[in-house]
């Protein structure tokens, strides 16, 4: 089970005085249970990539499939296909569109020919994973909510579509703290409950950094680093800065800790295993 | 020294789409001086961008008063002079060009309200210069990048004439660089030109950069202080769905298992510093 491309490139008008190279021959493979983060500057390509990856855009040159089918076909199969990879895009509380909660999240399933009974179980299923009450929310018009439960309800549209891979384009943008780690608890809730893939394009190194098993850097229509956030981040930290992209801070604390002379192991991912470094070192409890 | 922004006993109230009122702001009262830099912090809902928007006159108070320079938005024959003495910049780059050339876009603003053409120049390579932007003059805007689009915008501003730019979350769609691009510009201007910042902001790397820090919460101004004040307040912050930044929270956590350190530790330097002495000992 994985979702493939292969020696893809695409360009935007071609033929016209406009077009231009935005990926040039990628090949990548995403098997169902990875969560991959994908990273670069605005304009590096990363938008065109997973857009290729779902199928809402066809390779210029090469071929984007999932499991061997064609994801550009015209075929039942390819629709298929298409219908197994969710996305969620950015702002997408934008996209809201029903009067009520229930009918904004049914949209897909019933889009999909589920009758009414099936397409219920999916939106109460739904709803519950991302912590909306169905007896209070159900029926209230969505954009009577607040920013972050209008998120909820588009990212709940998606998830009633049960894909097998998910696409989360900027999940984070504009929330704060707390309503960004709700949002991803929903998330990783899951991920690991449906084992599913998850692919988010993200500007935040903090994201990537503590969810992501694999993280993609995307430059001038290439992916120019593919390995586990933790090395990365540690190991090609000057590529990155040139690339535009930065470190997670805790990954910049530690190094200031190491210029001060404190002895701190090389991969430091996240501020849990800091402070129980920096306590051991100080022989704190 | 007059504030240029008065904010008394400010109440927004607004119907939402269940026909329920909602109080938005509640009893604000706020003063900012010539040449600070102020971020404003709180969760989704807050009450932030609302503020915001009652600072140049696009939101009127309920009750109470906005003033801009001693000009009340309330009075009408006020609007455009407030208008072009705040400025404003938006979460999203591509909402505010208007123009197909950078330098167009950013006489946009002096255009309308008259500015001979001499002048317009003039105000056009200023402000274009102020953000770095002299080299893309002659660029299409919507081939520029996202920091590159804001700071277009802030030059927007500059060519009205603003001496106070505030800003709703500028850097929540750029990416890294970008980030880096906007607030750099905003702390340049406000070192430089002695531009009033109003910043407001999920991101308490950013806010750590200002003279002082508004909390916002249910409409209502929690805290504020220098961030080193309200920064140190970890434990207040994540009730109210922030976060200190990494330095303030680990330092925090230190303390809590009996290391001594100073009070006051927001940045990775201080806390760097104050270990290394610690192991010095």
């Amino acid at each position: 089970m994985s979702m493939k491309l292969e020696h893809v490139s695409y360009t935007y008008m071609p033929g016209t005085p406009y077009e231009k190279e935005a990926l040039r021959d990628v090949s990548l493979e995403i098997k169902k249970g990875e969560f991959v983060a994908v990273i670069g500057h605005t304009g590096s390509g990363k938008s065109t990539l997973v857009q290729n990856l779902n199928g809402l855009l066809h390779p210029t040159k090469g071929t984007a499939s999932l499991d061997g089918v064609d994801l550009s076909g015209k075929t039942k199969e390819a629709k298929a296909a298409r219908e197994r990879i969710g996305m969620v895009f950015q702002y997408p509380e934008h996209q809201l569109f029903a009067e009520t909660v229930y009918e904004d999240i049914a949209f897909g399933p019933q889009n999909m020919g589920l009758n009414h009974d099936a397409t219920d179980a999916r939106v109460q299923e739904a709803m519950k994973f991302v912590g909306l009450d169905f007896e209070t929310y159900a029926g209230r018009s969505p954009f009577s909510l607040s920013g972050g439960q209008m998120r909820r309800v588009a990212i709940a549209g998606v998830v009633a579509m049960n894909p097998d891979y998910l696409i989360l384009d900027e999940p984070s943008a504009g929330l704060d703290p707390g309503s960004r780690n709700a949002v991803f608890s929903e998330v990783m809730e899951l991920y690991k409950k449906k084992n599913i893939g998850i692919i988010m394009v993200t500007h935040s190194m903090e994201d990537a950094a503590q969810f992501a098993k694999r993280m993609l850097v995307v430059s001038q229509g290439q992916i120019i680093i593919d390995g586990r956030p933790g090395e990365v981040f540690l190991k090609e930290k000057k590529r990155l800065l040139e690339v535009g992209m930065d470190v997670p801070e805790v990954y910049k604390l530690a190094d200031l800790l190491r210029a001060k002379g404190l002895r701190l192991p090389g991969e430091i991912t996240d501020a849990k295993t800091l402070l129980a470094e920096v306590k051991k070192r100080k022989g704190l409890k | 020294m007059e504030p240029v922004i008065e904010v008394s006993g400010l109440k927004h109230v607004y119907t939402d789409a269940e026909n329920t009122q909602v109080t938005a702001l509640d009893n604000i009262s706020l003063q900012i001086m010539p040449g600070e830099f102020v971020a404003v912090i709180g969760a989704n809902g807050s009450g932030k961008s609302t503020l915001a928007r009652h600072l140049n006159a696009l939101l009127l108070p309920t009750e109470g008063h906005v003033k801009i320079k001693g000009m009340d938005t309330l009075e009408e024959e006020n609007l455009w002079s407030i208008r072009q003495n705040v400025g404003m910049v938006f979460q999203n780059p591509d909402n505010q060009i208007v123009a197909a050339i950078v330098e167009e876009d950013v006489a946009f603003g002096p255009e309308n309200i008259g500015v001979p053409a001499e002048e317009i120049r003039k105000r056009v390579d200023d402000a274009l210069a102020a953000v770095d932007m002299t080299a893309y003059r002659n660029h299409a805007p919507h081939l520029l990048s996202g920091g590159q689009k804001q700071r277009v915008a802030i030059a927007g501003t500059l060519a009205l004439g603003s001496d106070c730019i505030v800003l709703d979350e500028p850097t929540a769609m750029l990416d890294p660089k970008g980030r880096r691009e906007i607030l750099g510009t905003m702390l340049c201007l406000n070192k430089e030109k002695s531009i009033t910042v109003v910043y407001i902001t999920h991101f308490m790397t950013e806010a750590m950069q200002a003279d002082r820090v508004i909390v916002m919460s249910e409409g209502k101004i929690c805290f504020q202080g220098t961030p080193k004040e309200v920064f140190s307040r970890v434990t207040e912050l994540e009730k109210l769905g922030l976060e200190a930044p990494l330095a303030a929270k680990v330092a925090f956590e230190l303390r809590k298992s009996g290391a001594r350190l100073p009070e006051g530790i927001i940045s990775n330097e201080e806390l760097a510093e104050a270990l290394a002495g610690a192991f010095r000992e």
